[in-house]
């Protein structure tokens, strides 16, 4: 399943707080012909690099399928940062 | 004997695996299916999912420097990542090499087989580690 939705939380050391709530497919489509773009970027290194551009496709697709569940939370005095991805 | 162990063992005989691989097989086969004494109920442990690293330090000086850092990273995320990393030219992990060997670090990371990366990631099921400091708390597990 690829990642639906990011959550980025920011609490600022003056105590405003931040949150962001990122869709990931319509944002990915908004962006999709720079998506496109830079998948051609990308098979043309992989071209000069003389790697596999389906593996590289398909271990990149892995990477998205895998991202769903990650969380990293750090928080310092009365700063606090969160990116969660679901 | 089961059907994966004969074909281990076929492998074997066949030269496609080394005794020495053939042995690691079979041992990841018995670690796999541990086998239970006749009419005990099979309870499989849940495989982890995830790979926690927990830190909180305190402040000393009792200022605004105490704080936590708590990360969750897929157990597959990880997997994912070594085989992505499998793909990265031969050219630049030597230029890597060369620059690990200059800063001190002798690490030949075109050693490094992404087979035996997977393995150490399936074995991080068991790892616990947990550091107690005074004013510093560490721990990294799988759950």
């Amino acid at each position: 399943m690829i990642p639906y939705l990011v959550t980025v939380r920011h609490r600022r050391r003056n105590g405003r707080r931040l949150r962001l709530y990122v869709p990931v497919v319509p944002v990915l489509l908004v962006l999709s012909p720079l998506l496109l773009l830079a998948v051609l970027a990308g098979l043309v290194a992989c071209l000069v690099f003389r790697v596999s551009p389906v593996d590289a496709l398909r271990g990149i697709g892995r990477l998205l399928w895998a991202l769903p569940g990650t969380r990293i939370e750090f928080e310092q005095g009365r700063t606090a940062v969160l990116v969660s991805v679901r | 004997m089961n059907e994966q162990r004969r074909q281990i063992l076929q492998m074997l005989a066949e030269g496609k695996i080394t005794a020495d691989e053939a042995e690691r097989l079979i041992d990841a086969l018995e670690r796999a299916q541990p086998e239970s004494p006749p009419g005990a109920v099979s309870s499989p442990k849940p495989r982890p999912k995830y790979l926690r690293v927990v830190m909180s330090w305190a402040d000393e000086a009792g200022g605004d420097g105490s704080g936590r850092i708590n990360v969750r990273v897929p157990l597959q995320l990880l997997r994912a990542g070594v085989r992505l990393a499998s793909l990265v030219p031969p050219q630049a992990l030597t230029r890597a090499n060369a620059e690990l060997d200059k800063a001190g670090v002798p690490i030949d990371l075109t050693q490094l087989k992404p087979q035996q990366l997977e393995e150490l990631i399936d074995q991080l099921d068991d790892v616990t580690v947990d550091v107690d400091d005074p004013d510093t708390k560490l721990q990294v597990f799988c759950e």
